[in-house]
């Protein structure tokens, strides 16, 4: 069957994808776990670091599902500031975090830029720009 | 500059699950129909999420936030019992509380 042999391929290729985003998610975690340990005079194990990167890495793939639905909830293709923080509303406190940091981020893009975001999206860095999934 | 994970990687990472998750939707959709070929499939019920640019920063953030807090809360208890290292244990100690509160 072709079907099912192209679709074994893409699952490799999948899988391929996953490890070698972990791997590069694994990196960023531990850098911020180490750093994190030595502002508070500690040092971490090795394991101990890897366990919370798997561990983060986890959290990401669930937050993804759960970003994707509460998008869709709303009836939006595009998943906004919002959905990230009603991910987080069981915490109060770290909903509050989040919320700050969103106007943090709103405050460094004034208005009339981001209305101006789609003429000037490609010149722009990711900063300013809408980010889409492209078309498979 | 602090250090906190690279937007690019986090948005990566979710149009993976995003994508995994549309193909699986297909899959049960087009469950019947079998010989339809997979292109075919894909481009019109594209249902597949994206992301702003903002939210994934926030979402780094709350990553960011969610290993820090493992960091801290493990280096207080290992603070608590006079070791200088973080291992096994003091994270088994917070781990519950920690994900009940992410």
């Amino acid at each position: 069957m072709e079907g099912g042999g192209a679709s074994d391929v893409e699952r490799e290729e999948d899988d391929a994808a996953t490890d070698l985003l972990r791997d590069r998610f694994r990196l960023s975690t531990i850098s911020i776990a180490q750093a994190e340990a030595k502002s508070n005079g500690m040092e971490i194990s090795q394991p101990i670091v890897a366990c919370i990167a798997d561990l983060a890495f986890k959290y990401t793939e669930q937050l993804a599902k759960d970003l994707e639905l509460f998008a869709q909830h709303a009836g939006r293709k595009s998943v906004n500031m919002e959905d990230v923080i009603l991910s987080a509303h069981r915490n109060e406190h770290l909903a509050t975090t989040l919320r700050s940091f969103c106007n943090d981020l709103k405050a460094k893009e004034p208005q009339s830029d981001r209305k101006r975001k789609k003429a000037t999206r490609k010149e722009d860095k990711a900063t300013t720009s809408v980010v889409h999934v492209p078309d498979l | 500059m602090e250090n906190t994970f690279d937007p690019d990687l986090i948005h990566a990472i979710f149009k993976l699950i995003w994508s995994r998750r549309a193909l699986e939707r297909e899959r049960n959709e087009g469950a019947e129909a079998l010989d339809c070929e997979v292109g075919a499939g894909t481009s019109k019920k594209n249902r597949r999420a994206s992301a702003n640019a903002n939210a994934l920063k926030l979402s780094c953030e709350l990553l960011r936030v969610f290993v820090t807090e493992a960091v801290q809360r493990a280096a207080t208890i290992a603070e608590a019992e006079g070791v200088g290292k973080i291992e096994a244990t003091h994270l088994e100690r917070i781990l519950p509380q920690l994900l009940l509160d992410f």
